[in-house]
Formats: C-alpha cells, structure tokens, sequence
C-alpha cells in the first residue's frame, strides 16, 4: 500500500514538473489535431520559458546570488558574537541583540527594494533613526539611573576621582586617533570608545562622526557609528579578559590584599539630594551631556524619591529592555559589510582595545596614587581603580572576582561600584567636553 | 574666520582638547567629591536645625488616625497576599515550551498501525 502511495506520488510529480523540464515539446498528446497542436507547443513554450525567466529572476534575488565574501565573514562574526554571549556569558545581553543584528544586516539582498538598514524607508532604517538621531542612548540612561544606587560613591565620596582618573583613556586615544590621520570630529568620536560606555560612545558618534556633518575645509565627516558601536560593545563584553592580566601588571599582591572599611550607611535624604545636585553640577560644567547626563540622574531620582516606584520600574526593566533590543539590533544590523569592512574599522577596533588598555592602567594607578596620601584603613585597594572605566557592571564584578582570588574573605563589589557608577559620570562628561570642543 | 587658524594643525589642538578635557574633568568630579565630603552633611545640618525637633517616634504615632482599619480588614489584605503569592494555583506560566516526550513511539498516533488496520 505505502510503495502504491509514493509511486503514484511521484509520478504526479513528474507530471507537474514536466513542463518546467520542458519534456512537454514531444509530449503525449500527438493524436490531437494539428492546430491544437501547434498551439499547444506555443503555449507550453511561453510557459517554459517564463517559469525559467521567473526562476531566474528569483534567484537574482535571493542571497546565493548576491552574496560577498564580505557578507559571509560578518555572517560568521555574528554567530561569533551569539556563542560568546551564550557559551560563556558576556553580556548577553548586548551579545546577543547584536550577534543577531550582524546577521541580519549581512543577509544579501538586491538594492532598491527598502529593504537594508542604510536604504530610506526600509524599517530597519526607521528603527536606526534611533540610534543616528541619538534617541536610544539617553532612554537607555534613565534605565541605567534608575537602577544604579550611589550609596557607596555618596559614602566616599573621594572614589569619584577613581572614575574621572579613567578617562583618560578617551583622551589618550583621541590623540592615537589623530596620529593615525583621523579627522578631529571623528577622533572625538572614537576616543570616546575609552569610556567605555556604549550609549555614550553611540550618543557621541552619532553627533560627531555621522556622515553629515561638513568640516572646515569642506570635507565629509565619515559616518563610523557601526564601527565605533560595535567596538564599544564588544569590548564592553570582553572586560572580564583584557583587565585582570593588566590589575596583576600594576598591582602586587600586597596591594590586592588590602581590605577596605565599609562604606558609611547613607541616609535616604542624601540619596535624594545626590541626583538634584550631581545634575545641576554636572550640566553646569559640561551642558553638552545634558541628554544622558539629564537622564541619568532623572531616572535615579525616580528610584530615590521613594514616591514614583511605577515610573522608576517601568524605567529600569520595561522600558530598558525594549530600547536594549531595538539598539542592539540595530547596530548589529548597521555592520553592513560593503561600508563596515574597512581599513577604518579595523584601525578604530585597535585604538578602542589599546584604550580600553589605558583607561584600566589610568584607573589602577590613580588609585595607587591615592594611596600616597591616605593612612591606614582609609587605603584604598588599587583594584578598585579598574573599575573606573564605566562598563556598568561589568567591569566592578571583574575587580570583585580579582580581589576573591587574592583573598577569598574581601568582597570588594561595594567598593568597586562607586569607581564604576563614577566612571559613568565622568565618560558623560567627557563625552560632553568634546562635543563642546568639535560640534 | 578665527577657528580656521586652529584647524591649521590638529595635533595641537588635539592636544589643547586633551590637557583641557582632563582637567575639566578632573574639576568637575573633584567638585562633586568636594561638595558631598563636606557640602552635603551642611545641608543636612542647616535642615536639620530648620525643621527642628527629633522625628517623630513610633510611639507617638497616634492611633486614632486609622480607626476604620481594623483587624479584620488587616486580616483579609494578608489573606489575599498569601493567596496571591502561594495559594493560587490558576496562574499559569505564560511561556510555552514544546519538550520532546520522553515517550518517542506510541502506538496511538502511529502511522503504520494506521496502514495496517486498513490493509486489513
């Protein structure tokens, strides 16, 4: 019975393919008149031909036939992206959305039909918008704020010079930048990968290294948000390998040991007098921060009022992960090959790691520097200045699990997320100091 | 056209950027460390001689206020939380998950059983 079944099957099948194989022409029907006949080639024919057409063109628009090599390599890095996020946990998160958006930015296609992220009406660009208007970073801000608490950097207050010590990464590789031929904007803007602060680094490129911006001499910016993204994220991703070799570089194991008084309680007042003021100081220095520093401290006040526990909620969980999603996507997706594969990426991949390299020495022997100056147990535990370099909270678990390796007894995570939320501050700032500078 | 003349060299005011950019800063985390080290316990002291007098205790919270919450009422919120949290069992977990059977064959959905019993 079943062998009946899959032979009729597949003879129906024949049947119905023959005419695309163009067996048709000597067919069956020989009998009929000739007219008919005739008739019936000339159909069968124009019916073949046009399925092949049809087919042909299908496949003109398929991705077999477009692909690069260059596609596929982004394709791969993409799934790179995902393994890393899932097998072994860096940020996930962020790996993850991104991974995915490679991909989906490097599926080929036929241009002209709306359907790539740099083609205007296609939904993908809509959804970039977001990131090339600076949308998404100041929403992804009032998340952060909203989840921070700055108890330990209001209990010691001193650790806030730990996070500005950071940033001297952005400047130093603003300087590389410049050195390798980059335009001063777009310097700026790659600098800014040294925060190490992805909305930040994305707010910043989107204002600086657009693609829109005119300079001076009457040269186009380049537009390097893809690139300068990506850097930052994925570096981001990858704190917890490039810093703990450099804290056991420039640290001895003396002063990984030392332990920390614990930081003061801190009265709810102070929580919510530190929002208030920290803004009004900040926007003060540096008024170009004013979207992410603004966000900041509005959705941390949100968390401390005590009063708007909804809106502080939906701030940092909802709201985050919606805006989380649509910039991970979409600065995956923006990785197009045909304008990510350059030699500038490459060159903004190697000053993003060497500044991540800096801003982590600048941290730790900031703290050490401190150090000179304090007595007793008001000394800090130098591998707390790592976690200057932002990468909330990345960066703060790493200098935690260093610290448990020295001495399994110093839980250092209290300490180490003062620095951190710190370093969040002081990349805003700086990301504010050069916008004022080459806006 | 002043700021031409800067753009003559960029290394320069790569530089200028770079020293300022710092120092600005600098200043400007020193200025918030500066202000909650020794600003901020100011404020609360200036507010504290404001508002006068120690906080209200415990025990002087009157109970008068709250005369239509009695027990009772105490009684059902708790019950309606330890239900909400523990009891209620109808609230199902909204993912859906298809697991593979541990079971793969069954003789109830099997085809060749099917052919058979026609053939038959």
């Amino acid at each position: 019975m079943k062998k009946i079944i899959l032979i009729f099957g597949v003879l129906s099948l024949l049947v119905f393919i023959r005419p695309v194989l163009g067996f048709n022409t000597n067919s069956t029907n020989s009998e009929v008149s000739a007219r008919s006949y005739e008739d019936d080639i000339t159909v069968a024919e124009g019916f073949v031909s046009e399925a092949f057409n049809g087919i042909k063109q299908f496949y003109q628009y398929t991705g077999f036939a477009n692909a690069e090599s260059g596609n596929i390599i982004m394709i791969l890095i993409g799934i790179i992206f995902i393994y890393l996020g899932i097998k072994f946990d860096y940020e996930p998160l962020l790996l993850i959305p991104i991974g995915t958006g490679v991909i989906l930015g490097n599926i080929p296609f036929v241009a002209g039909n709306q359907t790539g992220i740099y083609e205007a009406g296609s939904v993908l660009n809509y959804l970039y918008f977001g990131v090339v208007k600076g949308i998404y970073p100041p929403l992804i801000f009032l998340g952060i704020g909203a989840m921070t608490d700055f108890s330990s950097l209001i209990a010691n207050p001193k650790l806030m010079l730990l996070g500005a010590a950071a940033q001297i990464g952005v400047f130093a590789t603003f300087l590389g930048a410049l050195y390798l031929g980059f335009n001063l904007p777009e310097a700026g803007a790659i600098g800014i990968i040294g925060g190490a602060d992805g909305p930040t680094a994305i707010f910043l490129s989107s204002k600086l290294a657009n693609g829109i911006n005119v300079l001076a001499d009457g040269t186009t910016v380049k537009n390097l948000i893809g690139p300068i993204a990506i850097a930052a994220y994925s570096y981001m991703a990858l704190v917890p390998v490039i810093q703990p070799p450099i804290m056991k570089l420039l640290t001895t194991k003396k002063e990984r040991l030392i332990r920390m008084k614990p930081p003061r309680a801190v009265s709810q007042k102070e929580k919510m007098i530190f929002p208030i003021v920290a803004l009004l100081l900040t926007t003060f220095i540096s008024p170009s921060a004013l979207p992410l520093l603004g966000m900041l401290f509005f959705g941390n006040l949100l968390k401390e009022s005590g009063r708007t526990e909804r809106l502080a909620d939906t701030a940092r969980t909802k709201l985050i992960d919606i805006v989380t999603i649509l910039l991970g996507v979409t600065v995956g997706a923006s990785t197009q090959a045909d304008i990510f594969i350059t030699k500038d990426s490459m060159l903004i991949f190697a000053l993003g790691a060497i500044s991540f390299v800096i801003a982590t020495m600048g941290g730790l022997l900031f703290a050490k520097f401190m150090n000179l100056f304090l007595k007793g147990d008001d000394k800090l535990n130098p591998l707390i200045g790592a976690a200057g370099v932002s990468a909330v909270p990345d960066s703060a678990r790493v200098v935690h699990t260093e610290g448990l390796k020295a001495d399994p007894q110093n839980y250092l995570l209290m300490h180490a997320m003062a620095p951190n939320v710190a370093g969040v501050i002081g990349s805003a700032i700086a990301a504010g100091i050069i916008l004022s500078f080459l806006g | 056209m002043t700021h031409i003349l800067l753009y003559t060299d960029k290394l320069s005011e790569g530089y200028v950027i770079l020293f300022t950019g710092l120092v600005i800063v600098f200043s400007g985390l020193l200025l918030l460390t500066l202000f909650f080290k020794f600003g901020l316990p100011f404020m609360l002291y200036i507010y504290k001689i404001i508002t006068k007098g120690p906080d209200k205790k415990v025990a002087e919270i009157s109970s008068k206020v709250n005369e239509e919450f009695t027990g009772e009422v105490a009684a059902a919120i708790s019950m309606a939380i330890y239900m909400y949290l523990d009891v209620k069992h109808d609230n199902e977990n909204a993912i859906l998950t298809i697991k593979q059977a541990r079971k793969l064959y069954s003789p109830w959905s099997s085809k060749i059983y099917g052919a058979y019993n026609k053939r038959l």
